[in-house]
């Protein structure tokens, strides 16, 4: 199994998402709105040592990405840790056509996607699939943008990892953790608002060599249901079997980064992935993490 | 109840439905044992994919299963039908909003509930966000002092392109358009804050991008009391990436201005109490939030339907945070906003 690198640099910054404050994330926004402002950070965060990337496949990833392919020579040593999908892509689809005219948009009216094409759309054409090649096509639509990087992980977005960890859909994630391995060569990943359930569930359905990816604070934001069972889940880990990833790990600006990450440090953590916007940030933050 | 679990089932597994499900389902005293939903599509994926058993309208799982409770998350209009057949079957309820279309079914079912003393609840789910429940909290205590004037405003990019006008959502007979489906929350949230307003005066719908219903709605409240608010709920405004509630209210002692992420107060005197000094003071969500067992799509989602299983447990107060007769107050408030804006056109013409 390969490791997983112990900083992963994150996306947040550059897409206006602050969970504290509106007007942070929409200056944010602005700032990164022109690519070059999005790769001299970038830049910086490589400059520092930096050689792991994590990007949500959003609306300006596919440009970003094609950026980093143009240039081999600067960035050809990077792993790639893509999240998958891009959520309000997807929120604002079903609010217009229901759950199930977003499905049929998204596996046939793009004929690209597959043999399919335009012929066969319509509930028919839906109920005639199966579950799982349904959930394959998906993922390979999010992942089409990311052809050609080395991809290290391929995580779900949580909203979608615990939506369906809620609906309890043991054979959805054990074949898509298969469907990651044999297609992409990556190792499976899942971000999370609730590891230690999560954890608890990959062990009873016997899913293992997946990466879990959660917040991490002291505070416990964004930590269901609660900052003591995360620390307990965390000291029974089996590193091989769930290498742990943190996130949040400020917890939106809540908790100074030295406290953050003396408290992050302390656990049975592999990798920890974070967002800055400016080089002294990004610099402090590597040397903060152990 | 059977071996100790409520027995819940969830009717319209449309995106309120599904959601609702995972978060449900994480309650260990909870088993969600049936799913009503006429999409065969989607009763294929469920079949597939989760435990509970599938049927094809509410009336047969009615039938077939043993039930103590649902989820109603159907278009709005197929509510009163439903509920009534759930009542029948003393079954609790947590229902979406706008609950129902008529002031007077949600009378007559709020009384059929408390009647025969089972839960019941609507999905208003500001009631359960930490920080709304905070200004809650700081208003009775009388921080502002007396309330002179609220606005409660709701913005998103829900529709920002022109509407086929087709489906369940084009329509208000079906319970589409901005008031029902968005200006609901924060009216709700103002009833929640202030009370219903005593007159609803100069409001005003206004189409963008939909054909038959409308995408922007004002209004202002008036109270006996001399207090006044607005109310502005925009679903069509494309600079809004996630929809966003704001809202502002000044008292004589100092005003608050909240969103679901924080709030800024700002007051007059110092309030060692709470913390509180003289002049502004931030809170952001990491300060008021309360962790919840399971989390979905927001704390305030899991809160709300952990309270209504608490609820269900409870042996003397069964009354929640968001009754049926709560939820008919917010549409007794539609219902004079649309009447007031019908007569404000005619005059325009
Ligand atoms: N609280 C919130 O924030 C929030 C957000 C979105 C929607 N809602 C509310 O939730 C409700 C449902 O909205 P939605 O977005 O889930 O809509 P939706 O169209 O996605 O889902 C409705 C579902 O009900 C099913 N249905 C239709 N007739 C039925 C019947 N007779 N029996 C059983 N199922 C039936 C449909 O097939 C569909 O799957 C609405 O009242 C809406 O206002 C609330």
């Amino acid at each position: 199994m390969s490791t997983i690198d112990q900083i992963v640099f994150g996306d947040n910054q550059f897409f206006g998402i602050n969970h504290m404050s509106q007007d942070k994330a929409q200056q944010l926004a602005e700032r990164f709105h022109d690519l070059d402002a999005i790769f001299s950070v970038y830049d910086a965060a490589i400059d520092a040592g930096l050689r792991a990337v994590m990007l949500n496949s959003n609306s300006r990833a596919a440009e970003i990405c094609d950026r980093f392919r143009s240039n081999p020579s600067r960035y050809a040593g990077l792993s790639w840790y893509p999240s998958i999908p891009y959520p309000h892509k997807y929120a604002n689809w079903v609010a217009e056509k229901g759950i199930v005219g977003t499905l049929n948009d998204v596996l046939f009216q793009k004929g690209r996607l597959s043999g399919i094409g335009k012929l066969a759309q319509g509930g028919l054409a839906l109920m005639s699939m199966d579950i799982v090649r349904m959930m394959k096509m998906l993922v390979d639509a999010e992942m089409q943008m990311f052809d050609g990087l080395n991809i290290k992980v391929v995580f779900l977005q949580n909203i979608v990892t615990d939506l369906l960890l809620g609906l309890d859909t043991a054979d959805i994630f054990r074949e898509y953790c298969e469907h990651v391995r044999r297609k992409y060569g990556a190792m499976p990943g899942l971000i999370t608002q609730n590891m230690p359930y999560l954890r608890n569930k990959l062990m009873e359905w016997g899913i293992s060599g997946v990466v879990i990816c959660s917040s991490i604070n002291k505070i416990g934001y964004l930590m269901s249901p609660g900052v003591e069972a995360y620390k307990q889940a965390l000291a029974e880990n089996d590193p091989e079997a769930f290498p742990m990833m943190a996130m949040s790990t400020l917890a939106s600006g809540a908790v100074p980064p030295k406290e953050a990450y003396d408290f992050v440090n302390s656990l049975n953590i592999q990798s920890v992935v974070f967002g800055a916007s400016s080089r002294p940030h990004i610099e402090e933050t590597i040397r903060l993490i152990k | 109840m059977s071996g100790g679990k409520i027995r819940v089932g969830i009717v319209g597994a449309g995106r309120m439905g599904i959601t609702h499900y995972a978060i449900i389902n994480s309650h260990p005293d909870v088993e969600v044992t049936a799913v009503a939903e006429p999409s065969s599509v989607m009763r294929l994926f469920l079949d597939k994919s989760v435990k509970a058993a599938t049927y094809k309208d509410a009336e047969t799982m009615f039938d077939k299963q043993a039930l103590d409770a649902i989820l109603l998350c159907t278009p709005p209009a197929l509510n009163h039908g439903i509920l009534t057949a759930a009542h029948r079957k003393g079954l609790h309820a947590f229902v979406e909003k706008p609950f129902l279309l008529s002031v007077r079914e949600g009378e007559e079912l709020a009384a059929l509930f408390d009647g025969s003393r089972l839960v019941n609840q609507v999905g208003y789910v500001n009631r359960f966000n930490d920080v709304f429940v905070a200004v809650k909290r700081y208003l009775q205590a009388g921080l502002l002092g007396e309330i002179l004037r609220f606005r409660s405003e709701m913005y998103s990019s829900t529709v920002v392109r022109e509407e086929a006008g087709e489906g369940w959502r084009s329509s208000h007979a079906n319970g589409g358009g901005a008031t029902y489906e968005m200006a609901s929350h924060a009216i709700d949230l103002i009833n929640f804050l202030f009370g219903p307003p005593d007159k609803v005066a100069g409001s005003r719908l206004t189409h963008v991008f939909s054909k038959n219903v409308e995408d922007v709605v004002s209004s202002t409240f008036a109270y006996k009391s001399g207090c006044t608010g607005a109310l502005y709920v925009n679903w069509s405004d494309a600079s809004f990436r996630k929809p966003t509630n704001k809202l502002e209210v000044f008292g004589r002692r100092g005003k608050i201005l909240a969103d679901q992420h924080g709030l800024k107060l700002f007051l007059d005197h110092d309030d060692p109490e709470r913390g509180f000094k003289r002049g502004w003071n931030t809170l952001y969500i990491t300060d008021v939030f309360n962790s919840v067992p399971f989390y979905v799509r927001g704390v305030e989602f899991t809160a709300q339907l952990y309270h209504f299983i608490e609820k269900i447990k409870a042996a003397e107060d069964r009354r929640t945070m968001c009754s049926f007769a709560d939820a008919t107050a917010t549409l007794a408030v539609i219902d004079e906003i649309f009447r007031d804006a019908a007569v404000i056109e005619k005059e325009m013409v």
